[in-house]
């Protein structure tokens, strides 16, 4: 009789050991007066000693971010960061095509970086990452204020800002050209969709594969259309706010329908080439380096970053237009753009502030702004404008046209990005019709908005 | 004190309430989120009753096209791993030179990391400048140098392919430890009868291989049935709309959208198979014991 009550005690200890734990982990601010929280309690003073400590060397921020957005010049002022503050900053950086489920999920779960990267947008950063609640204000800091007016509107919710800019956000994507082959064969900037296929065609001719498309990373070949829907505004102004006020469908709109067709036309003549499904962008420099093909989709650094791969051309050889798909000639400019945000579960938000104000100082956007290649203008007032040459050309060309993209100027299309990628790549391969992939981006776009309790949907 | 006195049940206390808290309760939450519109986008919880399981079974929609290809993985992945597995066991059981090196040759691709795999086949298979491709195009094979990993007819054969690769070697050395331990007085009466190897093979190594056989049966399915890691590596379920998505990975994707409820009511669909499989292959193994 006494082992069964000794054993009758020894399980109760065991479950309200568990239910403590459990109770504890759930509502960590109110943790009740069990032994195991009390014991949690006697250990804090410990731990308050350690945070107060004037070294701040054992401090390891992480930063969770996608392939392409951090440069190399960042990492360096990363090291220079360490040097100064002691403080060191852990860059977790992941291929682009897992990156947006795997930042979701960890915030999902509770469990992010004290730094994560995040693509803003104003409607997107409060359906997508719920920054109100994820993300740390951001509004207080000295580099507010110099933060671009355009870029921070897009990483703004509720009047407080959210998040750093990470890259050049004037860059546009554009179809960036080998301007020898071009002039080797007497062509001129296609002006229309009927130009640039007689380039392609022309292209093609000499053994040459006229656009380098890389449709494995999940992302890149997606631009080709919400960018280009600059063509949609520029037919029907206001069309984009009919979207936001879910005034009429993308399977209506017969443009999105051309754009969408003319895709599938470049890729029946076999003007993206072969390997268009397991190209990856990051070989994008280095292909047209090399001469195996003639144009790509890319902002306005990739001329330097064809120079930088040595093969003979300069970054003045690379030129750029507007995609001509639908006939577009405005130039699509996208305010929006990789952002760096606080996570509000972070235990180091303050070295976390830290770093972001060091990263806005002047000399830092001078240091990235000149080492890396893509950058001409970072969206800080502080930073220094470097547009020359072939960029300065398609500037002076383009600027006086221009256009907010989709992605940004229409309420639930950035998130599905990769939803789009995968319907589009099943669009090549025969598996979806044009009007499919616009039905379907209605339907996730309707999904999101009941999800989100958008009232233009209820 | 009585030695033959079973342990009275409340023993299996502990164990039980540590299953139940950290297994038993969260599946049953699980199933009970399946039936909300639990999202990521809200903080409001409805009950929205079967309208999650409509979704993923309504004709719009591709999970009936994700669960049949878990469903093809599993069975095709266990067939091929268990019919190569004991091919290579016998051939690894035979008096063979070097035969410790050819195990352990077998074995090596089950040690490497699945993500590293994935990596490494993901560039062998690349179309034009892949090892595979490239060695079939210098012997001229050039018909037969196929997009293996972004065409569709191909995607799921190639991912199946590479997955038997790194798995047969494992079923293989737990067969080879299964045909090991088939006494060999079997072998020598079979021979003083007269048999020849594909009798022995029928008539002694295949009987007494069943009960491991089921043994690696049972681990296949349950491997084939919970893939992610290989998939996600080699195509993360493309290319195009789902040609290669198992329902780990639409999982892992609802979740990652912040489609909560969608997402666990898939895990509650793949669930229900794990029962109704798990149900039937325990019937024929213990049919097996009560035989013996």
């Amino acid at each position: 009789m006494k082992k069964r009550l000794l054993a009758a005690i020894l399980s109760a200890t065991m479950v309200i050991g568990l239910t403590a734990c459990g109770s504890s982990q759930a509502a960590a601010p109110a943790a009740p007066a069990t032994p195991a929280a009390t014991e949690e309690k006697a250990e804090e003073p410990a731990a308050e000693e350690k945070a107060e400590e004037p070294a701040a060397g054992d401090v390891t921020i992480s930063f969770m971010a996608s392939q392409d957005w951090v440069q190399d010049a960042e990492l360096e002022l990363a090291e220079k960061f360490t040097e100064q503050t002691g403080i060191k900053v852990d860059y977790q950086i992941i291929p682009s095509d897992q990156y947006t489920n795997l930042l979701m999920t960890k915030i999902n779960t509770g469990e992010c970086t004290d730094i994560f990267g995040g693509q803003s947008g104003q409607f997107d950063i409060v359906t997508q990452f719920n920054v109100e609640k994820n993300a740390v204000d951001l509004s207080g800091e000295s580099w507010a204020g110099n933060v671009d007016p355009l870029a921070a509107a897009e990483l703004t919710a509720g009047g407080k800002l959210y998040g750093q800019p990470i890259q050049d956000v004037s860059a546009v994507w554009a179809i960036a050209y080998n301007k020898t082959i071009f002039a080797d064969l007497g062509l001129s900037v296609p002006k229309d969709y009927a130009s640039f296929m007689d380039a392609c065609d022309k292209i093609a001719a000499t053994g040459v594969t006229p656009v380098y498309e890389a449709v494995s990373d999940g992302w890149h070949h997606v631009l080709w259309f919400p960018e280009t829907c600059v063509a949609v505004e520029a037919k029907a102004p206001g069309t984009a706010a009919k979207y936001n006020n879910n005034e009429g469908t993308f399977a209506e709109n017969e443009t999105m329908k051309l754009i969408l067709s003319q895709m599938n036309e470049m890729i029946a003549k076999g003007y993206w080439g072969e390997d268009y499904m397991s190209n990856e962008y990051a070989n994008a420099a280095q292909e047209v380096a090399d001469g195996n093909y003639a144009m790509v989709v890319a902002n306005e650094g990739f001329g330097e970053e064809v120079e930088a791969i040595g093969a003979g051309l300069s970054k003045d050889d690379i030129g750029y237009f507007v995609i001509p798909l639908a006939d577009n000639q405005t130039m699509n400019v996208n305010p929006a753009g990789p952002s760096r945000f606080i996570y509000s579960g972070s235990e180091h938000q303050a070295e976390a502030k830290q770093y972001l104000e060091f990263l806005a100082s002047e000399e830092s956007l001078t240091y990235l702004t000149e080492n890396v290649p893509k950058f001409n203008k970072l969206p800080f007032s502080n930073a220094p404008a470097m547009y020359e040459g072939s960029v300065k050309e398609f500037y002076d060309t383009f600027a006086a046209n221009q256009g907010t993209v989709y992605q940004t100027a229409v309420k639930y299309v950035n998130p599905q990005w990769m939803e789009i990628g995968a319907d589009l790549s099943a669009m090549f391969l025969g598996e979806m019709t044009e009007d499919e992939v616009l039905a379907n981006i209605d339907k996730l776009r309707a999904e999101q908005a009941a999800a989100a309790s958008d009232p233009a949907w209820n | 004190m009585n030695k033959n006195k079973t342990y009275p049940l409340w023993f299996a206390a502990g164990a039980l309430i540590l299953y139940s808290v950290l297994f038993v309760i969260p599946s049953l939450i699980g199933i009970g989120y399946s039936f909300t519109d639990w999202s990521s986008y809200s903080d409001e919880l409805h009950f929205v009753g079967l309208e999650n399981f409509k979704t993923i079974f309504s004709a719009d929609e591709n999970y009936i096209k994700i669960i049949t290809n878990t469903l093809s993985f599993t069975l095709v992945t266990t067939v091929l791993k268990n019919g190569i597995g004991l091919a290579m066991a016998i051939l690894l059981t035979k008096k063979i030179k070097a035969l410790n090196f050819h195990r352990g040759i077998m074995f090596m691709p089950n040690v490497l990391s699945t993500l590293i795999i994935g990596m490494i086949f993901s560039s062998i298979l690349n179309p034009s400048k892949g090892i595979l491709n490239v060695f079939l195009r210098s012997v001229h094979l050039d018909f037969l140098a196929k997009q293996w990993l972004t065409k569709s007819q191909y995607a799921f054969g190639t991912v199946m392919a590479v997955d038997i690769w790194r798995g047969v070697g494992y079923i293989a050395t737990v067969l080879i430890a299964g045909i090991m331990s088939i006494s060999s007085d079997y072998y020598e009466a079979a021979a003083v009868d007269g048999a020849n190897g594909w009798q022995k093979f029928r008539s002694i190594t295949l009987p007494l291989l069943l009960p491991t056989l089921a043994t690696t049966t049972v681990l296949n399915v349950i491997y084939g049935l919970k893939v992610f890691d290989m998939i996600y590596a080699l195509t993360n379920g493309g290319p195009g709309k789902a040609t290669t998505e198992v329902l780990y990975t639409a999982v892992f994707k609802k979740f990652g959208t912040g489609q909560y409820a969608i997402g666990t009511a898939l895990s509650s669909v793949m669930f229900v198979f794990m029962v109704i499989i798990g149900f039937f292959m325990i019937r024929v193994m213990t049919k097996d014991e009560v035989q013996e």
